[in-house]
């Protein structure tokens, strides 16, 4: 409790220093913080900057209810009914210039509306952002030369002209010096390969390539802070390899902030040093991913594939430490979870293949839904 | 200056992606000829069948249906992106990156595209002017070309600011497009002489969707020197500087409430 | 009758369709109405200026019969030309959807006349009733459509609806072939754009084909456009005897088959391009 303490008087300094009103966290929220600032606190020192500020965020959605068929059509257009959605409800949190944060949820957990508010292309409902001390929404054209954004379904490239082209209307919005571009390009192409395929028309690009020329796309006027949102997804492996290796040559060399969403726990763990994970719009961890693997162990998943033969009911999973599950539509799969540092992966292989007689075999990491529902799981108990 | 610059690049880029599909660009602008040859062939044939229309001969007419596509096909060079605007972007929240960016939202939508379906227009509409014009029985002073002239720009730049105006309704009601769609329209009034109109449609045409003022009256100053060309010239001018400041102002205060789609 | 049975479908949701598309029937009715008068005004100028004044005839048109033909032809186009075939084959082309329909036992062209029968009954029903009805009974009222007989009315009413359904086939024809010519050209906008223009001069919905010069006016009253929407027209006028509705619904007939003859021609043609190619 010591160092909790500790931690919450160092988040009411940082607070502080932004020049805004502090906040007491509540005591649930203490808990997470000490989690949170024991990883990524400790090194800082007065001088680094406070460079996304997020206070007390929501956003609620309105939505109108739509009748079905054309009775319920006719209806809508006389009765509006609305539902709200709480996409985003009482979030804050602090990012230091430098940082490679993944922020992180199921699907619809908020991830996308807090980034474009942070953006400033969405305005909260309540409580306030803070990219190096201006309000985004307020002040878009000034805060949209400091931040570089790329959504991962939406391209900002020009579909029909070479990359080239983009590039040079690129460099006249961000009024990049000559000098500057030259050399960014040259950095770009080394880190990404974007020289590649330069001169073809966006269109033509593989979804990789585009990820990559967007990537470069706003990285161009040096942004302090670069919003990813799913970088890598649908990539194949190279690609991610590849995308996340400019992502740490670019935060070295120009101590850029990233801030990244993604559904990809190998993206996590090669990037960043601290995740931010929200579910139906609440954060529920905040803290170095270290935090979570001491917490959960080192869960992998084996995934067998059996032969019709042998009934997996009658099988015993390997030791006490390892959780069974069977899959409903595929009967010939049996998923095997454990932990890594405790049971050694060698041997659970031996034991399943003499035992279930597994033709094929799959392991997997952790999954995010997985370890969201594990936190969850552990908020309940504590609660209780 | 920076804009000027930035004006260009951009230009020069949606040159490049019309250029992409060169055959479709042609079948574009050809259809947009074909369609104003064929309204015009309609208006030629009517006024085949009577001496005159309310005293304008059959060219002065025509001079005056040529005329008024300048205005019109100016704006459509420029400001088509405000279209896309009004019925489909702000409702696919489809303005994120135009919002991300540290260059007037405004400014980017002009730069967007550059439309050369226009120059069909264009084509069809110096044709008219010219056939039409030597046909004419009147002399031409320096006085009636400058306010043509000066009609035709500023009348563009009317338009324009309608365009903006209601395009900029969508970021408040989501989509504008018909909208847009019944107040543009009214431009089918433009190609006639404003004698032709009860006196109430009259009034709005010169007063409130000022195409009659932009049109009618430069040509019937060419015609018949019926007005003061520089006093007329700088009405046009204060109008047009008037319509667009009040435009981008209403379109400053919309844009505000753009809101990207959530998730 | 169990072969078009499967068309159903395709009609029922092409109905459906106009309902969710003409929501912005508002829009529609306010820029037409400012439309048709911009006409009433323009033909009221052109008659006062004419040699004889406004109770002139002009090509076989009274002032009064213009206005006549004016609001008909409008309320005709509202409610007979209902498609949105180039889009959809652009659409299908684009998607490569295309493929499906040529594995499925079904007609691709079938699938249209069925979306466009569908739609034109639904907009009979919704639109055209209501429409027709004050429309027509406005102009009998008023003395601008004068009727003789009643039962010579309702004659030619019903063959005003014959008119009125090849109307629509020839437009879905016609489209059809535009939206053919999508394989060759991705300016399915600007085709669309051409469609309209040249249907809405050529068929005489901008102005009556009478007054058309002497030879032009004969080959056009030959083509198939003027069976899309002024013979319908002149038909519901009484301005046609029986005689003359027979040639000219004979005309349309004759017209459609072609058409349809000539857009399966091109889509074969269209299609050898796609699979030799792959596309």
């Amino acid at each position: 409790m010591s160092v909790c303490c500790f931690v919450v008087d160092d988040f009411q300094y940082f607070q502080d220093e932004g020049h805004t009103t502090t906040k007491e966290p509540s005591t649930r929220d203490a808990s997470f913080f000490c989690l949170a600032r024991c990883g990524t606190i400790r090194n800082d020192t007065k001088g680094i900057l406070n460079m996304i500020q997020v206070q007390n965020l929501s956003k609620i959605f309105r939505k109108p209810i739509r009748g079905k068929g054309l009775v319920g059509m006719l209806a809508t257009l006389f009765s509006r009914k609305y539902t709200e959605i709480r996409a985003v409800d009482d979030v804050s949190f602090d990012i230091m210039e430098g940082e490679i944060v993944g922020y992180i949820g199921s699907n619809g957990a908020g991830k996308s509306t807090t980034i474009k508010m942070m953006c400033g292309i969405l305005t909260p409902t309540s409580g306030k952002v803070l990219i190096d001390d201006k309000e985004p929404y307020l002040k878009r054209r000034i805060v949209a030369k400091d931040i570089g954004v790329v959504f991962g379904q939406k391209s900002q490239l020009w579909w029909d002209i070479p990359l080239i082209e983009s590039f040079k209307v690129l460099k006249e919005v961000y009024q990049v010096s000559d000098s500057d571009y030259e050399e960014r390009i040259q950095f770009l192409s080394s880190v990404l390969g974007v020289d590649e395929f330069m001169n073809q028309p966006v269109r033509t690009l593989s979804l990789g390539q585009r990820m990559r020329a967007d990537l470069a796309a706003s990285m161009l006027h040096n942004p302090k802070i670069l919003f990813l949102d799913e970088p890598t997804i649908g990539m194949d492996v190279l690609v991610k390899d590849k995308i996340r290796t400019a992502i740490h040559a670019l935060n070295a060399k120009y101590h850029t902030t990233v801030v990244l969403t993604t559904h990809d726990m190998a993206d996590i763990e090669n990037l960043c040093s601290r995740i931010i994970m929200i579910e139906k719009g609440k954060i529920i961890y905040d803290g170095p991913l270290g935090n979570i693997k001491r917490r959960f162990g080192n869960i992998k998943t084996l995934t067998l594939t059996i032969p019709p033969s042998v009934d997996p009911n009658e099988v015993k999973p390997f030791s006490e430490d390892v959780m069974m599950e069977l899959d409903e539509d595929h009967k010939d799969k049996v998923m095997l979870k454990f932990d890594a540092d405790k049971v050694v992966l060698e041997h659970i292989i031996q034991y399943s293949f003499s035992q279930y007689h597994a033709i094929d075999m799959k392991i997997t990491d952790i999954s995010i839904e997985d370890v969201v529902k594990k936190i969850l799981a552990q908020q309940e108990e504590e609660h209780e | 200056m920076r804009y000027v610059k930035l004006y260009l690049t951009c230009i020069k880029r949606s040159m490049m992606s019309r250029l992409e599909y060169k055959k479709d660009s042609i079948i574009s602008i050809l259809s947009f000829l074909i369609s104003n040859a064929c309204s015009l062939g309609s208006i030629f044939f009517i006024l085949q069948a009577i001496p005159s229309l309310k005293g304008y001969t059959p060219a002065e007419v025509g001079f005056f249906y040529g005329f008024s596509m300048l205005p019109i096909a100016l704006d459509h060079l420029f400001s088509d992106e405000f279209w896309l605007v009004a019925y489909r972007r702000v409702q696919l929240g489809d303005m994120d990156r135009h919002f991300l960016r540290p260059v007037p939202v405004i400014f980017q939508m002009f730069a967007e595209t550059f439309q050369p379906d226009g120059f069909g227009e264009i084509i069809v509409g110096v044709t008219m002017i010219t056939i039409c014009g030597l046909n004419l029985q009147t002399s031409v002073s320096f006085g009636a070309i400058f306010v043509l002239i000066i009609g035709a720009i500023f009348g563009a730049i009317i338009i324009t600011s309608f365009k903006i105006a209601l395009s900029s309704l969508a970021f408040i009601f989501k989509k504008s497009g018909p909208l847009l769609q019944i107040v543009y329209n009214f431009t089918i009034y433009a190609k006639y002489p404003i004698a032709i109109y009860p006196q109430a449609i009259r009034f709005i045409l010169i007063f409130i969707l000022p195409f009659g003022l932009f049109i009618s009256l430069p040509v019937d100053t060419l015609l018949y020197g019926s007005y003061n060309p520089y006093l007329l010239s700088l009405i046009i001018v204060g109008a047009a500087i008037a319509f667009f400041a009040l435009a981008t102002l209403i379109w400053t205060l919309c844009a505000r409430r753009y809101e990207s789609t959530g998730s | 009758m169990s072969r078009l049975r499967k068309y159903k479908p395709f009609a029922r949701a092409s109905a459906i369709d106009v309902m969710a598309y003409r929501f912005n029937i508002i829009t529609w009715a306010i820029v037409t109405v400012a439309e048709v008068a911009c006409l009433i005004f323009l033909w009221l100028a052109v008659y006062q200026s004419s040699e004889g004044g406004i109770d002139s005839s002009i090509n076989g048109f009274t002032y009064k019969e213009m206005i006549v033909y004016v609001v008909l032809t409008t309320i005709f186009g509202f409610v007979t030309f209902n498609d949105d075939t180039v889009w959809f084959i652009n659409r299908d082309i684009r998607q490569g959807t295309i493929g499906n329909f040529l594995i499925k036992p079904i007609s691709y062209r079938g699938k249209f006349i069925a979306s466009n029968i569908g739609a034109f009954l639904m907009m009979s029903l919704v639109f055209g009733i209501p429409l027709y009805a004050a429309g027509l009974g406005v102009l009998i009222g008023i003395g601008y459509l004068p009727v003789a007989s009643i039962w010579d009315f309702i004659a030619h009413f019903l063959l005003f609806l014959v008119a009125s359904v090849l109307a629509c086939l020839l437009n879905g024809a016609i489209s059809y072939i535009f939206g053919i010519l999508c394989f060759y050209t991705t300016a399915a906008w600007g085709l669309n754009a051409l469609k309209t223009t040249v249907i809405a001069f050529l068929s005489g919905t901008l102005l009556p084909i009478a007054f058309f010069p002497n030879i032009f006016r004969e080959i056009v009253s030959y083509m198939p456009f003027a069976g899309m929407s002024q013979n319908p027209i002149l038909i519901l006028m009484m301005k046609y005897d029986y005689l003359e509705c027979g040639k000219v619904i004979l005309i349309s007939f004759g017209w459609w088959v072609l058409l349809e003859l000539i857009g399966k021609l091109l889509f074969n043609h269209a299609i050898k391009i796609v699979t030799v190619q792959g596309g």
